[in-house]
């Protein structure tokens, strides 16, 4: 099995609000569900995904709740916040842009 | 709305932050859960799977102090970090932190003192509801209206009767009873109203009534109101003396009520005691039967919604009524109104507004120097500046950190300032002239506090902002290379030039200023008065009307009096006068004719001040006789009336001829149609005030107009104390009962007429000094900064040949170009601004050449001063040292 591919700086903000805006998740389900949807290309590692995680609920983009989790004990679930759909918009605008601006570059250069 | 969900978040993760360390805990418990139970679905054991967890979960500790970094509430604790890096940075430079909070202490305390006076004065609300609705009525001839005289009864009862615009109208009179019956006889201030005068000022009584208008009517019982303060001082806070009567003047009065003692009126005037019906005074209750006596001050409370023009309209209709209908007292006059805030602030608003403009400049001063001293301050820490910004500290974040030191110096200068401010108004107290307020009132209170912080802050911010972005340049390089001198020497010098330069110009104005006032007072107090004041003593003595109620009796006891004193061991002279010069009662001014001349149109007047003298009193005083003779133990109430006249009445109304044996007709209301003969012309006293001209002046023989008590002056070489003893002993051995009060020598008595020229000389004085000393520290401060940024250029200077003569040239030559511009920019700003004084100055001009040559010469020779001293460490540069420092 490869490895999975680091995550480009910058890029985890995007995914985890993206990953969230769905439904609430709790960190090792957000983890779990980048590594899934990306067909495990994509590997979050718990060093930068708690740390991203506070960072965002306390920019206010994305809330917590404490609920009963599948394990049948209360887990940390994260929620988008109105805020944060506007920040995802934003930030997927800003990802359209800088894609397709490298993929120009990569097809001319 | 995210705001506050962030701010919500923060505050909850600074205030339960142990909380929030568990929940991190939790919730990174929780993930490894989930880690083990995947690896168990993979068949692996659980303790084995558990390990297999954490290890991928990789450093528990490191991942929570990143998680708690991010929500780190990063403004409150910089701040945190700001101060406690300030508190070090001040800690470390401790003559830095001294004189810059000395600086500011000197400017925020005085002009805090100085609004704390302003405050109470002019700011503060008077002590009765809606005060600005209470107008003082005067009645004034037509066309004089300044010349404001009080209202008779039967006018003041037409203006009661006959307004429309005011909700009530009350008259009131002052006047001194004695009180006896209760311990050793006294003078009590006694307030003769109109009963009306406490709905008016809204005062409730303490105990028991006020006077109510029944009281005020003809033939009532005779009753009184009581002050708390004799109520306690007196009569021991009695409760039951309420319904007990006392005796005034000798005469029993029972007491209604007892005022607290908030209530005062008038606000600025000595406190009164006694409140009676004007009825019931011994001296205006038969006076107001006649139309004539003009003993009343008119009061009144404006109805609502009625404005000051119209009332004023009103009068003027009813002053013209009042004049048709009684031609012989009323014409040729009107009634006019003043507010009655007006009348209170009127000559101090002047004064002080001047007082505070000066404080101002002292404290524009304080903070150059302050903004000078932050400056040299910041460039001194380029490097480490350029060093915190290479290391990725925002140029923002910086301009923070040197704005926090500015503000803790601001605070630390504030509180110490305040201090000061506590200080000096607790020591102004015995300067503040009474009348100016009561010194009780005068406090730094909450309104001055908030001034005080919000001065220091700004202060501080304002002249930290400047410093702290020319510290932080925006091209990092030249700082490196240049080890952050030069960066700050090109912006910094010349603004630390203009800031030392606009100091020595400011002080400078202060200096003036200061200086024409002690010029002032120094020609105002050497001032000849027209009489000798040392070694005279002055006691007033009071007969009460009700036992002495004859002239005759007046006259008995002054001619028991003064035989007694005379024999006194010691006394050289002795008088009874009634007004003295200097009295704090005010002189008595009454219209005069010359019998001979042409009448004055009607509504004109002509009036001089009167004074009613015992034959002894111009020995006493040495005044001298300049043609005639003076009264003398023959001109008694059988004898022919005489009168001795001032020389400036004399020349004024007797130009080029002699006035000896002419007569006048003037005198004490109701005797104002006796007519007197002039017997002797004396020399000008300055009555009223010592930088008042002397006026015209009427003196009448005592035997000849008597009053009831008067002034005693005795010219005696002995000490105050016994002279006052043996007063006391002379007139208690004619009557046990009376009361001998104010003592006091007469060389005090003119210096408490000065009360105010020394108050505001002594205040404008020290702000001088003040602004001296920091103009001083700040010429100090720029100069020893310029040397020690030169330090390097003075030593290749040397290295060269310069001799140390050449090096304290150029360095003198430093100060001096700033001193010399400074004053000259000084001296025409004080040019333009000393006229504002000039109602303060007597005897100099605006523009008085001596003092602004001293002012010039003081403050140059004070900044050559300051910059003598880096002069000297310039000089004792060592070139090889200062070259290999580089």
């Amino acid at each position: 099995m490869p490895k999975p591919t680091d995550l480009l700086q910058g890029t985890l903000d995007l995914l985890i609000l993206k990953t969230v805006a769905r439904k609430p998740l709790h960190g090792w389900g957000i983890a779990k569900r980048i590594q899934a949807l990306s067909g495990d290309t994509l590997s979050v590692g718990q060093g930068s995904l708690y740390p991203a995680l506070h960072r965002l609920e306390n920019q206010g983009w994305i809330s917590a709740d404490w609920e009963e989790s599948d394990l049948g004990r209360p887990a940390k679930f994260y929620s988008l916040t109105p805020e944060g759909r506007k920040q995802l918009e934003r930030e997927l605008k800003s990802w359209s842009r800088l894609s397709s601006a490298v993929h120009l570059l990569i097809q001319n250069a | 709305m995210r705001t506050i969900r962030i701010i919500q978040r923060r505050i909850h993760s600074l205030l339960k932050r142990s909380n929030a360390d568990a929940e991190l805990q939790r919730e990174i418990e929780m993930h490894i859960q989930q880690l083990t139970n995947e690896a168990m679905v993979r068949g692996v054991p659980e303790n084995e799977a558990r390990v297999i967890a954490l290890r991928e979960f990789g450093r528990i500790d490191s991942i929570q102090e990143e998680c708690r970094d991010t929500r780190r509430v990063s403004w409150i604790q910089n701040f945190a970090q700001d101060v406690r890096y300030g508190v070090r940075m001040l800690r470390q430079a401790p003559a830095f932190t001294a004189i810059a909070v000395g600086t500011l202490a000197l400017g925020i305390g005085a002009s805090t003192a100085i609004f704390s006076i302003v405050d109470a004065v002019l700011l503060r609300s008077l002590p009765y509801p809606d005060p600005d609705q209470i107008v003082l009525l005067f009645h004034v001839p037509v066309n004089q209206p300044d010349a404001l005289q009080g209202i008779s009864f039967r006018d003041f009862t037409e203006c009661q009767a006959q307004n429309r615009v005011f909700s009530e109208v009350a008259g009131n009179a002052f006047h001194d009873l004695t009180l006896t019956g209760a311990g050793e006889p006294a003078i009590v201030n006694t307030a003769d109203v109109t009963p009306e005068i406490f709905p008016l000022l809204n005062a409730k009584p303490l105990l028991g009534r006020t006077l109510l208008p029944e009281d005020g009517k003809p033939g009532a019982a005779a009753v009184a109101v009581l002050s708390e303060d004799l109520w306690r001082s007196r009569f021991g806070a009695n409760p039951d003396l309420v319904g007990r009567s006392i005796a005034l003047d000798m005469r029993s009065f029972t007491v209604v009520g007892i005022l607290p003692a908030t209530f005062r009126y008038p606000e600025f005037a000595p406190h009164q005691e006694v409140w009676i019906s004007v009825r019931q005074d011994p001296l205006f209750g038969p006076r107001t039967t006649q139309p004539g006596v003009r003993l009343l001050g008119g009061i009144a409370r404006l109805k609502p919604g009625v404005s000051l023009t119209e009332a004023q309209a009103e009068m003027r209709t009813l002053g013209a009524r009042l004049a048709k209908e009684f031609p012989v007292e009323d014409s040729g006059l009107t009634i006019r109104l003043r507010p009655y805030r007006e009348t209170v602030v009127a000559n101090l608003r002047r004064a002080l507004l001047i007082l505070l403009s000066a404080v101002s400049l002292l404290l524009l001063i304080a903070c150059a120097n302050i903004a000078n001293l932050l400056l040299s301050k910041a460039t001194s820490r380029g490097r480490e500046v350029a060093v915190r910004i290479a290391l990725g500290a925002s140029r923002a974040r910086i301009v923070r950190q040197l704005l926090t030191e500015s503000a803790l110096l601001g605070l630390l200068g504030g509180v110490a300032g305040v201090l000061l401010a506590v200080w000096a108004v607790w020591s102004l107290h015995s300067f503040v002239p009474s009348e100016v307020a009561q010194i009780s009132s005068i406090h730094v209170r909450g309104r001055v506090l908030v001034f005080a912080l919000l001065l220091s802050l700004a202060t501080a911010l304002a002249f930290g902002l400047v410093p702290a972005l020319l510290a932080t340049p925006s091209n990092l390089q030249t700082n490196f290379k240049e080890g952050g001198q030069r960066a700050g020497r090109r912006g910094g010098q010349r603004v630390r030039s203009f800031l030392a330069i606009a100091e020595i110009s400011l002080a400078m104005v202060l200096l003036v200023a200061g200086g024409l006032l002690i010029r002032s007072f120094a020609l105002v107090t050497s001032v000849n008065p027209g009489f000798d004041p040392n070694n005279v003593t002055e006691a007033e003595v009071s007969l009460p009307q009700f036992q002495y109620s004859t002239p005759q009796q007046w006259t008995a006891f002054s001619n028991q009096l003064l035989p007694r004193l005379q024999a006194q061991p010691g006394m050289q002279d002795s008088a009874l006068a009634a007004p003295l010069p200097m009295d704090r009662q005010g002189q008595a001014t009454f219209a005069f004719s010359i019998v001979g001349n042409p009448p004055l149109p009607p509504g004109q007047s002509i009036t001089a001040n009167y004074s009613t003298v015992s034959p002894g009193y111009f020995h006493v005083m040495r005044i001298p006789l300049a043609r005639g003779r003076l009264f003398s133990e023959q001109d008694s109430s059988s004898s022919p009336n005489v009168a001795i006249i001032s020389d400036t009445l004399a020349r004024r109304y007797f130009p080029n001829e002699n006035p000896i044996g002419r007569q006048m007709r003037f005198g004490f209301p109701p005797n104002d149609n006796v007519s007197r003969q002039i017997v002797g012309v004396v020399g000008d006293v300055r009555d009223v005030a010592l930088s008042k001209e002397p006026g015209p002046m009427m003196y009448v023989p005592f035997a000849q107009a008597p009053l009831y008590g008067g002034e005693v002056v005795v010219r005696s070489s002995l000490g105050t104390s016994s002279v006052a003893a043996s007063i006391r002993e002379v007139v208690h051995s004619i009557d046990k009962n009376l009361p001998v009060t104010d003592i006091e020598p007469f060389r005090d008595v003119l210096g408490q007429s000065t009360a105010r020229e020394r108050f505001r000389t002594f205040l404008l004085g020290s702000f001088s000094t003040i602004a001296l000393v920091l103009a001083a520290v700040g010429i100090f401060g720029v100069i020893s900064y310029s040397v020690a940024q030169r330090t390097h250029e003075i030593g290749i200077r040397m290295a060269l040949g310069a001799q140390r003569r050449d090096v304290q040239r150029l360095v003198l030559g430093q100060g001096a170009k700033l001193a010399l511009l400074g004053s000259g920019i000084g001296v025409v700003l004080a040019f333009l601004l000393t006229r504002l004084i000039a109602s303060l100055l007597f005897g100099v001009s605006t523009t008085d050449p001596l003092t602004f040559g001293a002012s010039v010469i003081v403050l140059l020779g004070v900044a050559i001063t300051a910059s003598y001293v880096p002069t000297r460490r310039a000089m004792r540069v060592d070139p090889i040292v200062a070259l290999r420092d580089q």
